[in-house]
């Protein structure tokens, strides 16, 4: 599983969150591709996949919150993917 | 000296029913009153009114216009939070850019498809395609 949160350069919110986010999404998937991603530049990627506020989160390609989600939020989104993947046994 | 709200206009070059609309919107107010109940508006007022037009230029509504003037004159707030706005109105021109292209090309297709030339209106490709995208059955017309 891909998770890219797309932020804004010098942006505290995103600083201050992306590490807890990070740790949870490992807790539940250690080998998750993890990539941070300045808006500014990958626009052309950020366009593409909808995204028109920061920060925001995709997972796999696609833009699943379009602001930065709690840990519990992205504990849930990934859990319910675990889930319909029926790959990982927890 | 305060300026009248026709001299103001004047010199920035848009009309005096814009600027009460912007007082409307709450962009801009007067400094004052005169006596008479005129507006009155410092020099300052037209630098503001000037970031108005050119942020509008951008692409900014009225309302992201206001939240730029309030981080303008916060001083908890540094260019970093308006280069965050910037980037996310960017972000919204582009999808409204790429939305617009993918209009343009469908409407190529349907230009490409009518290009016999004296079909009925009942045979229009533009028309049928256009009304079975709205769910209507039956006829072009």
């Amino acid at each position: 599983m891909k998770i890219e949160l797309f932020y804004t350069p010098g942006c505290l919110k995103c600083a201050d969150a992306t590490g807890g986010l990070e740790a949870a999404a490992r807790e539940l998937i250690p080998e998750v591709i993890w990539r941070e991603l300045n808006a500014l530049d990958e626009l052309d990627y950020a366009v593409r996949l909808g995204v028109v506020a920061l920060p925001a989160v995709a997972i796999d390609g696609k833009l699943i919150f379009s602001s930065l989600p709690t840990c519990r939020q992205l504990r849930r989104e990934l859990t319910k993917r675990i889930a319909e993947a029926g790959k990982y046994v927890h | 000296m305060p300026l009248t709200i026709g001299k103001i206009a004047s010199l920035a070059k848009v009309s005096p029913d814009t600027l009460r609309y912007y007082e409307r919107e709450r962009l801009i107010e007067p400094a004052a009153k005169s006596e008479a109940g005129y507006r009155l508006y410092e020099r300052d007022a037209l630098r503001r009114i000037r970031f108005i037009k050119e942020a509008q230029r951008c692409g900014f509504t009225l309302s992201e216009i206001r939240a730029l003037l309030t981080l303008r004159g916060s001083d908890a707030a540094c260019c970093r939070d308006v280069r965050h706005v910037a980037l996310e109105k960017k972000l919204q021109l582009e999808a409204q850019i790429k939305a617009m292209k993918i209009m343009s090309k469908a409407l190529t297709n349907l230009i490409k498809e009518c290009s016999v030339e004296g079909r009925s209106l009942d045979e229009c490709p533009i028309l049928g395609a256009l009304e079975r995208a709205n769910g209507v059955k039956g006829t072009a017309r």
